[in-house]
């Protein structure tokens, strides 16, 4: 249990960390995404933007220095991440020697995995986009390599997975059909049976439909109902309830700021 | 004269002006006058002819108005206190301008009774419709100007304990500092008393008025200064510009003491106090314990690449006005914003626990707070914790604790 003292960081210019879609505006913020997100900042991450948001407007000249030096020599460059947490004071040592391993075990990792945890931390982070290209990457990898060792269907799941988050539920409903013809397993018809309540306009084919108990199909009405009245009850729906509850002005504007949330929220996991 | 150094001692019944360079001053009583029909100020004495002919109306108490948040109705026209105090600012002021022939201040230290956020604000803001920067302004309390008065006499004046009266025109009041040698840098503690058997000054006019007068403060000098050892003994204040009538209470203070008279020592104190701004390292090297100053030290215990350790928000000494300290903590694991509060001696510590109530759930240490910690006066301190989320990734909410502490 401790306080720590932030540095006085007079940040005008924010960094903007494309992968994840937001704007850094402290040297506590960096830290944070390099140790939660390391997969997404293994590679690429320390550019020249970076290096002059630590000099300009972190104030860390010295180690915007130390990093370019680093970086052209022959030295690991993962070890610049490392650098990079602890200079800016915001994680213990413990904690640092703990994500240096974890960087070691990553890089020993077989290509077809990191690419696939990489995809998985993206999709985590709500990237969907970026993830479900890694996922038609790592498909074409196996298509090229059969013997790569990750399964097509798990791949075509979670490709379908990210186009219904980005509501493109005919996408979603065709690659939900691979993953269940590549892996035959019950869950994706689950899911493909969700896909068909929720877009009148998708529709089983016989084959599929024919595969579905009425046992199946109950439990499954069930639980879309109870999801339904679950996202009733949200804390977003109560926002837009306490929303129109409002005089008309006061409506608008928060209806102004809620799309525009939206908006920024799905062109960042596009 | 490349710029002035004035210190000027504000009181509701005069108002002096100590200029450092040429020793040169002014006492102005404290009353402005409109002159009917015109625009035209007048202050001092020439608002009281301007009166007594019948061409000006009159204020007085401005500094009592301004505190009261009144306002004086002069012709068609209400002005508020802080117009009044302003007004009477700008023509003051003209009076060293006038003499020196320069508009320049360069430091500019006001000395006033009691010390009140609402006054030191308002002098700030007559001072700032002048075009003079705030950094040049400052703000004391009679206290503090009577010990930089006294620290600017010879050593042997204050070696010891000093003692003062101050008499003025319906106030009685007694002032004594002393120095307490500590290992590392000696502190000055002073205080004062306002004697409720203060007198108007008018009782002076007849004998028996004069005679009550004379025992009156002997009682007090007794009372007061029974069996301390003083260094010396100062009188101020417009009752003892004339000494005739106190033939007992000069008896009893004159004996085995140095006592000096000083009619402008609060203006006059705040004059080198003035000057010391201007100086690289300050000439007064100690710790002041007195009014407007605090007399504890506000640390928190933070950690920090080196592991734990304190940083001290405020401390002891420091001028309680001035100390406005603003900085962000994260807290690991921590629901709470603590402050040690440690008074002068080292002896007690107290430690203050602000819960972080109503701050969003989030993962540890991705919560920034925003951490300012002002005084209200010398006892209490004011704690503002707001949070300011964690960047983009957890966005800041309006949550805001404010919470007072009793130092």
């Amino acid at each position: 249990m401790s306080l720590w003292i932030c540095r006085q960081e007079a940040v005008k210019t924010p960094y903007y960390m494309d992968v994840l879609g937001i704007h850094l505006f402290s040297s506590q913020e960096l830290c944070y995404v390099i140790y939660n997100y390391p997969l997404l900042v293994l590679d690429d991450f320390v550019d020249d933007n970076l290096l002059d948001f630590l000099r300009n407007e972190l104030n860390l000249g010295f180690l915007a220095l130390k990093i370019e030096r680093w970086l052209k020599s022959s030295e690991n460059p993962d070890d610049v991440l490392v650098m990079i947490l602890q200079e800016c004071d915001y994680y213990t040592t413990p904690e640092i020697s703990g994500f240096r391993q974890h960087l070691q075990a990553f890089r020993k990792l077989p290509h077809a995995e990191f690419k696939k945890k990489k995809a998985d931390s993206l999709f985590a982070i709500s990237q969907f986009g970026k993830a479900r290209r890694l996922y038609y990457e790592l498909l074409g990898e196996t298509d090229v390599n059969p013997g790569s060792g990750l399964p097509a269907g798990q791949l075509w799941h979670n490709i379908g997975t990210c186009y219904a988050r980005m509501f493109y539920m005919q996408k979603a409903f065709q690659a939900y059909q691979k993953a269940f013809f590549a892996a035959r397993d019950n869950r994706m018809l689950e899911k493909l049976y969700y896909l068909t309540l929720l877009d009148e306009k998708l529709t089983m084919d016989e084959r599929e439909a024919s595969l579905i108990t009425p046992e199946q199909k109950t439990a499954w009405d069930q639980k879309a109902e109870q999801a339904r009245g679950n996202a009733g009850q949200s804390k977003t729906m109560r926002e837009l309830e306490d929303l129109f509850g409002r005089d008309p002005i006061k409506r608008q504007a928060g209806m102004n700021r809620l799309i525009t949330r939206w908006k920024k929220e799905y062109r960042s996991m596009v | 004269m490349d710029g002035l150094v004035l210190g000027i001692d504000l009181c509701d019944e005069y108002t002096q002006i100590s200029c450092m360079q040429e020793e040169k001053s002014w006492t102005v009583p404290t009353v402005i006058c409109k002159q009917k029909n015109t625009d035209e100020w007048y202050i001092g004495e020439e608002a009281y002819a301007h009166t007594l002919i019948g061409d000006g109306i009159i204020v007085d108490k401005l500094v009592k108005l301004l505190i009261k948040d009144g306002t004086a109705t002069l012709g068609e026209n209400r002005y508020t206190g802080l117009k009044l105090l302003e007004l009477f600012v700008k023509k003051l002021l003209e009076l060293p301008e006038q003499e020196y022939a320069t508009m320049h201040f360069k430091q500019l230290v006001f000395t006033v009774r009691k010390l009140s956020p609402k006054l030191i604000e308002a002098l700030y803001a007559c001072c700032g419709k002048l075009e003079i920067p705030r950094q040049r302004v400052h703000v004391l309390s009679h206290t503090e100007s009577f010990v930089y008065y006294v620290l600017s006499q010879k050593r042997e004046i204050w070696n010891n304990l000093v003692g003062m009266f101050d008499l003025s025109e319906d106030r009685l009041c007694y002032y004594e500092m002393k120095v307490n040698r500590g290992l590392k840098k000696n502190t000055i503690v002073a205080e004062y008393e306002n004697l409720e058997e203060g007198f108007n000054l008018d009782i002076l006019e007849n004998p028996s008025g004069a005679r009550l007068a004379d025992k009156i403060l002997c009682s007090c000098g007794e009372r007061l200064m029974n069996k301390k050892l003083y260094s010396s003994v100062f009188l101020c204040g417009k009752g003892f510009r004339e000494q005739d009538w106190a033939e007992d209470f000069m008896k009893l203070v004159c004996s085995k003491r140095r006592v000096y008279m000083e009619t402008e020592l609060f203006a006059k104190g705040a004059a080198y106090k003035a000057a010391d701004y201007l100086n690289e390292k300050t000439s007064y090297p100690f710790t002041f314990i007195c009014e407007g100053r605090l007399h504890t030290t506000v640390s928190m215990p933070v950690r920090q690449r080196s592991g734990e350790t304190s940083v001290v928000v405020a401390a002891a000494g420091d001028s309680w006005y001035e100390n406005d300290a603003l900085f962000e903590v994260i807290p690991d694991n921590q629901e709470t914003v603590d402050f040690v509060l440690t008074t002068l001696d080292s002896r007690n510590k107290r430690l203050i626990r602000i819960p972080l109530e109503g701050f969003p759930r989030r993962p540890n240490r991705t919560t920034k707070v925003e951490v300012r910690v002002s005084f209200l006066d010398d006892r209490t301190m004011e704690v503002v914790l707001k949070d300011q989320g964690f960047g983009e990734l957890f966005p800041a909410t309006d949550i805001k604790i404010r919470q007072e502490v009793m130092l």
